[in-house]
């Protein structure tokens, strides 16, 4: 029996999405990118994964924050290209957030408290993840593990799950607030993510800003506050984990030499990016336009013209991947597989997160 | 006793924040240890105040090794800082009184002030001193602020809290890797 306060237990999204970057961890640590030790991966990899289990399964929001903070700091203090100032600002930036966040939803007062409450809430949502306004310093030579990556696979996730769950009890009433400013960021990024993507010259922060595109879809999902949006929000951060961080490594060394390919399999898998059928992301997205269409339909259209968007950057992100061979090609044909399966039957992944 | 606690909680912050050497901020951190330990004591009882005042002493001792020599005590062109420590106390003040109501108004007053003190300095700092004081008095601060929870927090968040306000502080960072 654990002393007070100090029991665990992990919610069912979370458990869903530790599952899924374990997965995502073997997959790339079994075929790893050229150029990159396997025991670098895995150590990495498990030292995120107990990062998410950490935070996820905490009793307390200001555990599941002090746990982030920890993480943040061990982050920036490994050896990186950015200064180490660089490195723990926007984290840091995000759990001082959370924390006013949280004591604001706590104190007594007039309404207008809530509002500032959930106002921080989501502000530290989108510095923990990296989204805009607080995009992370991103060096597209830096090392994945130092870089702002994980804030947007592994740490970000959970700790969006972990406010996410506990927005009735922290702003109950202000909880319409909450979903509309997290449904605005999320449509901000869509668009952001998507649009720059396409535009920025170097290939690395082009995935960069395709996981931000990706959260966009998440936000908006988590936002909604229905049924539909939370399903297409999970399954977009399955599709982040993955297919989205595996592609992303595989395609580091591609985007270093600067080979760009047109082959089907590039094409493929630029698909798979985009979201279209029969993969992952295109239930997801079928989802979200179902949710929107059920809160508002208006919403529905802002984000089916979003969805637009990733058509070009997909295309660029697909090229960049190069001319995988050997375990690179088994690796991207693996996510491709999984995709599918995911996108033709999400039934299992929605009943493993309890929806 | 609790409202001296919480003014030294925004001193403590407000050093933090004024102090570029070592034994300034380690003085900070000393003294955000004392204000926190009855504060935490509202929250967690005992045991939780023990936490506290011994996670914080020993991040004051660790800081005291490492960093910039001297206090470095308002050094030049640090108007900015002292007018953000004195309008983050106003502000605090104002919500913890006028604003808001309720049980634990030394805490409604502590927690925000120094959670935007230490953010503040967080952003604007690039000695690793510095920011690993900050973040040792923003965890110190998160804990304390559980007590304001409708439910009894516990002991973990005290505990947890010391843990990384004590290991941030022994924790180095090479200049190689500051680089």
């Amino acid at each position: 029996m654990w002393p007070d306060g100090f029991g665990l237990s992990l919610p069912p999204a979370g458990r869903a999405l530790i599952i899924a970057a374990v997965v995502a961890v073997a997959l790339v640590a079994a075929l790893p990118p050229a150029n990159v030790g396997r025991t670098t991966l895995l150590t990495w990899g498990v030292v995120a994964i107990v990062a998410m289990t950490a935070i996820a399964s905490v009793p307390t929001i200001d555990l599941a924050i002090l746990v982030a903070l920890a993480v943040a700091v061990l982050q920036a203090a490994a050896a990186g290209r950015r200064s180490f100032a660089a490195r723990l600002r926007a984290p840091a930036l995000a759990v001082g957030l959370l924390a006013i966040g949280v004591v604001f939803a706590r104190i007594q007062g007039p309404p207008i408290l809530a509002r500032f409450a959930a106002v921080a809430l989501v502000a530290g949502l989108g510095a923990a993840v990296g989204t805009l306004p607080f995009i992370h310093e991103f060096d597209p030579d830096e090392r994945t593990a130092t870089s702002p990556i994980p804030w947007l696979v592994f740490v970000g996730p959970a700790l969006v799950i972990a406010v996410v769950s506990r927005a009735d009890e922290l702003v109950p009433s202000a909880g319409a607030a909450f979903g509309a400013m997290l449904i605005g960021l999320g449509l901000l990024n869509i668009v952001w993510g998507s649009v720059a993507s396409w535009g920025t010259e170097n290939g690395a922060a082009a995935w960069h800003y395709s996981f931000m595109a990706d959260w966009g879809l998440a936000l908006c999902g988590f936002g909604l506050a229905v049924g539909d949006g939370q399903r297409a929000a999970v399954l977009v951060l399955f599709g982040i984990l993955l297919n989205r961080l595996p592609l992303y490594l595989w395609s580091r060394q591609a985007l270093r030499e600067k080979l760009l390919n047109d082959r089907p399999f590039n094409l493929l898998a630029a698909a798979m990016l985009a979201g279209a059928a029969p993969f992952a992301g295109f239930a997801a997205r079928v989802l979200l336009l179902r949710g929107a269409t059920e809160v508002y339909w208006p919403l529905a259209l802002v984000i089916g013209l979003g969805l637009l968007l990733w058509l070009a950057p997909s295309l660029r992100l697909g090229r960049s991947l190069g001319m995988p061979r050997g375990r690179q090609a088994l690796g991207v044909g693996i996510a491709l597989a999984l995709s599918v399966a995911i996108g033709v039957y999400p039934q299992p992944i929605l009943a493993l997160a309890g929806l | 006793m609790t409202g001296a606690a919480a003014f030294t909680a925004w001193l403590a912050a407000s050093v933090i924040v004024l102090s570029d050497g070592r034994r300034g901020l380690a003085l900070g951190l000393a003294l955000m240890a004392v204000a926190f330990a009855p504060l935490a004591w509202i929250g967690g009882g005992w045991p939780a105040a023990t936490a506290v005042l011994a996670g914080g002493a020993v991040a004051a001792i660790q800081r005291l090794r490492s960093g910039t020599d001297g206090w470095g005590l308002m050094p030049a062109g640090s108007t900015s800082r002292l007018i953000l420590v004195i309008a983050a106390g106003v502000l605090a003040l104002w919500i913890a009184v006028s604003v808001t109501s309720g049980p634990s108004a030394s805490i409604r007053f502590a927690a925000p002030a120094v959670i935007g003190l230490m953010g503040a300095r967080m952003l604007t700092a690039h000695d690793p001193a510095a920011l690993m004081t900050a973040v040792a008095g923003m965890a110190l601060a998160i804990a304390t602020a559980a007590g304001l929870a409708a439910a009894a927090p516990g002991l973990a968040p005290y505990l947890v809290a010391a843990l990384i306000a004590a290991g941030v502080s022994a924790l180095r960072v090479s200049e190689a890797r500051v680089a």
